[in-house]
């Protein structure tokens, strides 16, 4: 496949929608990224954001998709687009959700579970599309000319991140990561904030050299020690582990809700400084809905 | 209020004030201000539901620059929403500094194509 690989951001808040007008230009729909091969159409996450990608699905004249569902895990507001994704409820749609441990339905079982009666008026069964499950083997899928790799996160119950390549671009989602729980240097960073927080080896070979990294960048190094164990890192840790695996472009993502439209570009203003600081050629900016990159 | 004008406990109008449910909007238009490149500076206001610029006498808005394609990047109006798109331009179009396909817009937004520098202004 030698098209160009086009990348949107449909969601970029955390934890739960932020909408207003606090929000307005980072947005407050909940995590969606959609990646675009050709007419092959992967999505990352079903947070709130879905809703809107699949309503753009129709105005492109797409009502009925083969679309490609990864999730990085199965907390609310990474799922709860879903229901409200139109392109589910037509009878020619086919949509493939991916599971990363092999032999496991895990993600098809608990995307049934968010539409039980008790939560939701429309029950699962009840969606046209043909949805189906499929799962990796040995961490890595193929589907048509993109190869997709994953890899575990430190997460509350754990998560996953995916690179994508294809026609020689590499374009890598980690939300939902602990990163500062990661460090091998902790003591030497907690000592010097300004020291480079050096990640693990493989986690730095998973994402090195890529032309996008969209990465969980919730908090400011000020707000993690009251936040530590909740699953999320500092944006300039993501900025630290981007200069390490010389990734060329860098979206800071999954917003704090608490974060206001100034406070998220304060946030992004520091962890670039972070990165001048050191000399990096890596471009880092927040990730905002509607935004729309090609490769 | 009493018909007498004295003040009733009851409410808060101090005066015979007509109350108006809503009025007829300004109708500004966003504008995107030129602060860098040939012809600044200058303002051009959004005031099609697109707006192609380029240096091209096909655009809307001609810009004479050698770095700007013909039809270099649309503005599009849709409702409350301010998005662009790159035409397919030679030089990308970069919002707030990074290479953008296409774009949601808001207030102080910077758009730069080429040497040309744009800030984006919402309709007040």
């Amino acid at each position: 496949m030698s098209e160009a690989t086009f990348v949107r951001f449909w969601g970029t808040r955390g934890s739960i929608p932020t909408p207003g007008h606090k929000t307005r230009r980072y947005g407050g729909n909940t995590s969606c990224v959609e990646l675009r091969y050709g007419e092959f159409e992967l999505v990352c996450d079903g947070g709130t954001g879905l809703r809107e990608l699949g309503l753009d699905l129709v105005q492109r004249g797409r009502p009925r998709v083969s679309a490609h569902l990864f999730f990085s895990h199965m907390h609310w507001d990474h799922i709860q687009g879903f229901p409200f994704f139109v392109p589910a409820y037509a009878k020619d749609s086919e949509i493939v959700v991916y599971d990363v441990e092999a032999g496991r339905t895990r993600v098809e079982e608990l995307l049934h579970g968010q539409m039980r009666s008790e939560y939701f008026p429309v029950n699962f069964s009840d969606l046209g599309a043909e949805i189906r499950a499929r799962t990796f083997e040995q961490f890595t899928v193929e589907l048509g000319g993109v190869t997709v790799r994953s890899f575990e996160q430190p997460h509350p119950g754990k998560s996953y991140a995916y690179a994508f390549e294809c026609g020689g671009k590499k374009i890598v989602y980690a939300t939902d990561s602990e990163l500062d729980l990661l460090l091998s240097n902790a003591d030497e960073s907690a000592q010097d904030p300004e020291a480079l927080r050096r990640l693990p080896d493989a986690l730095v070979a998973f994402v090195e050299g890529a032309d996008l990294l969209i990465a969980d960048g919730q908090y400011t190094d000020a707000e993690y020690p009251q936040k530590v164990g909740w699953g999320h890192a500092r944006a300039n840790t993501v900025a630290d582990l981007a200069h390490q695996a010389g990734v060329k472009q860098c979206a800071v993502f999954h917003h704090d809700p608490l974060h206001s439209d100034e406070a998220v570009e304060d946030k992004i203003r520091a962890a670039t400084a972070r990165l001048d600081a050191r000399g990096s050629r890596t471009l880092l900016f927040g990730a905002r809905e509607g935004l729309e990159l090609k490769f | 209020m009493s018909k007498t004008g004295s003040l009733d406990p009851d409410s808060t109008l101090a005066g015979a004030v007509a109350i108006v449910s809503g009025l007829p909007r300004g109708g500004k238009l966003p504008t995107l201000e030129q602060v860098r490149g040939p012809g600044a500076p200058r303002r051009f206001a959004l005031s099609l539901a697109e707006t192609v610029v380029g240096r091209g006498q096909q655009a809307n808005v001609t810009i004479d620059s050698a770095l700007l394609s013909r039809r270099h990047v649309v503005f599009r109006r849709q409702g409350a929403e301010l998005s662009l798109a790159d035409l397919d331009s030679q030089n990308g179009v970069f919002v707030n500094g990074v290479k953008a396909h296409a774009a949601v817009l808001h207030q102080g937004d910077t758009i730069q194509i080429g040497d040309v520098v744009f800030v984006l202004h919402e309709a007040e």
